[in-house]
């Protein structure tokens, strides 16, 4: 350009050079600017005053920093001359984004671009100057839709993760990053694969990838696998799968959102497991539950509670007065009835054992324990299990009467032990009565010689003592046979002196006394007699071999009866036999434990299960001056202080 | 002193029993005397009074047995007769060792305790005859002076006159006269019927 500008035109004084370099500046889209080395404005283009809004001659010879606002504007004065001194360029040949200033002071982004015009001396500069506050709003806008949307995926509760057709992750946002423990820089670029997926499903699921890239099958809409963090940890993903597509319609990459269900399949898993643990103790325990509103609602019955009352899980729950007609056992009704309407009409708890009929026509025991609750318009929630309590109910029956046997017999074996003393019991009654007979046949023999006393005598001793005799077997009989336990209201007293019938003739036998020492006024007691005069017995036969065994000087065994502290009836058996030691002492009530050759050992065990049923209690203590005393308590009747 | 009739004792606790058998003793004609223990017949108990005892074997406070050793403590001869119970027969045996002259066991046909009462009736009556003449015996002998008990002691040695002469130094003549006293006192009739009536004197009891 050098030469051109030596040429000169007549024209104005002005070279051709100086005409073209004009033409061109005032073409020049972007404002152009020539400054000297002092920074004075040599030319100023047309763009330029556009630009900036100064005319042309208004500027040429002010220094450029005029176009500047501070700091920019001070500092330069020192660029240039830094430039000129050093030669270090800065930004010559370079181009950089600058604000410039207009005249009327509003400021706005420009592209600079500064040649340095060589040759002169001192040199000048050129600048090209370029508006550039368009592409930056247009890149600003388009800054801020990328940070929006960086900040969405980043709000994404759920990871999301694009990946190209070869399986390099080309974006992760935050949460992705958070649940694969990468920071975004290193995970970015990385293979999804190799990075990411446990070795034995690597191979898998690339393959899967490399089918969708080759167009073979779309993805997956929904797939579920785990993944690898950086840890090592595994997490269970629910992924859900796009394909990305080119302009061409070919796949790609895939954009994936990935959900961590770890936690979530977790507590299903344990909610799972919780319910069928529930239904496998319901089902051992055979105990079902419910729940229903009243009047009419929701309701649920456990699969348990269909099982116990043998009804169709498929017909669902059904309501309960359709429950009450069709499952309560007809004799029970009445009952389940009454402590139904009960609740219904105060709340509180409901435990009742009563039995159902299943549509086979068996029948169950169950015991159902509820709790309700009356909400403000009083609608009762009721909560409630059903438990099939019928094994036991046999069970406990089995026991019962297994139990009444061994009383029984246990009762067998005490009479048997007292036999010889009731055959003496019998025996005394008929010798009477012979002796009657026989003498009133002599009597009657020399009717001259009859005192009709003596007749009156015979004859009334005679059925006197076959009553008595009868009295002796009607006892007996009573006491041995096989009977059901029945509760009576009795006087201790009386009970005492009805045993006694069995007792004394034994005792006498031994040649020992039964004394009886009866308490006054004792309240009644509610027993079975013949069970308790069984216990009794018992003790007196105990009392009797002890007696016999120590050949004790005092052959005397003390009844007595009387009002105890806690206000039972106790009734002691005290001996001056010997004793009972304290290795004995501790197998006591053992069953078939016996001291005696032919003792059965279930004595005492029997006794004491006897008086348990009773609510009271066996015991025993030592006799003051040696011997045992043997005590058992009834409860006295109560409100009964007579 | 008048004798009273030999009496039945009947010992027994249970009054049914006792009763029975004061009748039916009364009815064969048998005087009876009932006690409802051991210790109520023991208190008036006379060892002089003819009889015999019916006693049951098992009674509260002192047993039949017990009652027999304190009636053999006291040299009684009264018969006892035990009325026994069923399974007893251990102690009818002790019984019997005791010197009980019978048992019977409840209950009884009245025969055969008739029968049994009576039996011991006829002991008590024998061994009261022989009592009785052991002490008009011992009274007849008590009535006989020093040199006669002398002659009567050789005498029933089975010694001549002679030779019961020499051993008292005395003649043969007066010893003739003290064994004819001696004869006359004991009311002997013959030196066999003395002899007999020596012995039975020196029998216990």
């Amino acid at each position: 350009m050098k030469p051109a500008l030596e040429r000169k035109v007549a024209r104005g004084g002005s070279t051709v050079a100086e005409l073209e370099l004009r033409a061109v500046l005032d073409a020049a889209v972007d404002a152009v600017i020539i400054i000297d080395s002092d920074g004075s404005i040599e030319t100023f283009s047309r763009a330029a005053e556009r630009l900036f809004g100064y005319a042309s001659a208004e500027v040429v010879g002010r220094n450029v920093s005029v176009l500047m606002p501070e700091p920019f504007r001070s500092q330069h004065d020192g660029y240039i001359a830094h430039h000129v001194r050093t030669g270090e360029n800065r930004i010559i040949g370079k181009g950089r984004e600058v604000i410039a200033q207009r005249r009327d002071g509003s400021l706005f982004p420009v592209a600079l671009a500064v040649g340095r015009i060589d040759g002169l001396d001192p040199p000048r500069f050129v600048g090209f100057v370029h508006d550039i506050t368009d592409r930056k709003r247009v890149v600003e806008a388009l800054r801020r839709e990328r940070d929006r949307a960086q900040a969405y995926l980043d709000l994404a509760e759920v990871m999301l993760l694009a990946l190209d057709s070869s399986g390099t992750i080309s974006l992760v946002n935050r949460k992705g990053c958070e649940i694969l423990g990468w920071p975004e820089d290193e995970l970015v670029g990385r293979n999804w694969f190799s990075t990411c997926l446990p070795e034995e499903l690597r191979g898998d699921v690339e393959a899967l990838y490399t089918r969708f890239f080759d167009g073979t099958v779309s993805p997956a809409h929904y797939a579920e696998h785990e993944i690898v963090t950086r840890s090592g940890e595994r997490k269970l993903i629910a992924w859900r799968n796009v394909a990305l597509r080119d302009e061409r319609g070919l796949v790609s990459g895939t954009l994936s959102s990935g959900e961590d269900v770890t936690e979530q399949r977790r507590a299903i898993e344990a909610v799972r497991k919780s319910e069928q643990l529930l239904r496998d103790a319901q089902s051992i325990a055979n105990l079902g539950n419910y729940e229903t509103t009243i009047p009419g609602g929701h309701a649920f019955w456990s699969p348990q509670l269909y099982a116990i009352l043998g009804a169709d899980p498929a017909a669902g729950p059904m309501p309960v007065e359709e429950y009450i007609e069709h499952c309560v056992h007809a004799d029970d009704r009445e009952r389940f009835l009454q402590a139904w309407a009960r609740i219904l009409r105060e709340g509180g708890p409901f435990d009742l054992e009563y039995r159902i009929t299943r549509p086979d026509r068996s029948v169950r025991h169950v015991h159902s324990i509820a709790r309700v609750s009356l909400d403000p318009e009083g609608r009762a929630q009721v909560v409630g299990t059903l438990h099939d309590i019928t094994d036991r109910k046999l069970a406990e029956e089995e026991i019962r009467q297994t139990q009444d046997r061994l009383t029984q017999f246990s009762r067998l074996s005490t009479m048997g032990e007292m036999a010889a003393g009731l055959a003496h019991e019998i025996n005394q009654p008929l010798t009477a009565i012979a002796n009657y007979a026989q003498a009133l046949q002599r009597l009657l023999a020399a009717p001259a010689d009859v005192e009709q006393e003596d007749l009156d005598l015979a004859l009334g001793q005679i059925s006197a003592q076959a009553l008595r005799a009868g009295e002796v077997i009607r006892r007996l009989r009573s006491f041995v046979k096989n009977r059901e336990a029945k509760t009576e209201i009795i006087d201790p007293t009386r009970l005492i002196a009805d045993m006694m019938v069995f007792a004394e003739p034994d005792a006498r036998l031994a040649d020992i006394r039964i004394r009886v020492e009866a308490g006054d006024g004792l309240p009644p007691v509610a027993c079975d007699p013949v069970q308790i005069q069984q216990v009794l017995l018992n003790l007196i036969r105990n009392a009797i071999d002890a007696t016999i065994e120590a050949g004790a000087s005092s052959r005397e065994i003390v009844l007595r009866t009387r009002l105890d502290e806690g206000g039972d009836i106790e009734v002691s058996v005290e001996d001056r036999g010997t004793g009972i030691s304290s290795d004995v002492a501790e197998n006591i009530g053992h069953p078939f434990f016996t001291t005696k050759a032919s003792g059965t050992g279930l004595g005492i065990a029997i006794s004491r299960s006897i008086l348990r049923a009773h609510g009271g209690r066996l015991a025993h203590r030592p006799t003051p001056g040696g011997g045992a005393t043997v005590f058992f308590t009834l409860p006295a009747m109560p409100g009964s202080d007579k | 002193m008048k004798e009273k009739p030999a009496t039945v004792f009947v010992v027994d606790d249970d009054e049914a029993v006792r009763t029975s058998l004061r009748l039916l003793l009364k009815s064969v004609g048998l005087p009876v005397e009932t006690f409802a223990s051991a210790q109520e017949f023991l208190d008036q108990f006379d060892p002089d009074r003819a009889g015999c005892l019916v006693l049951d074997i098992r009674m509260p406070g002192m047993s039949g047995l017990e009652l027999q050793q304190h009636l053999n403590d006291r040299h009684s001869i009264m018969p006892v007769v035990f009325i026994t119970g069923h399974g007893d027969v251990p102690m009818a045996v002790e019984a019997m060792q005791a010197g009980a002259v019978d048992f019977i066991q409840k209950p009884f046909r009245d025969q055969d305790l008739i029968d049994r009462i009576n039996r011991a009736l006829e002991k008590d009556r024998e061994m009261r005859g022989e009592l009785r003449e052991r002490d008009e015996i011992r009274r007849r002998m008590s009535q006989l002076t020093p040199r006669e008990r002398e002659v009567l002691e050789l005498v029933t040695q089975g010694k001549a006159n002679k030779v019961i002469a020499g051993d008292l130094n005395v003649s043969q003549r007066t010893v003739e006269i003290h064994r004819a006293r001696v004869m006359e006192k004991m009311g002997a009739s013959s030196l066999a019927h003395l002899v007999r009536m020596v012995i039975e004197a020196h029998r216990e009891g």
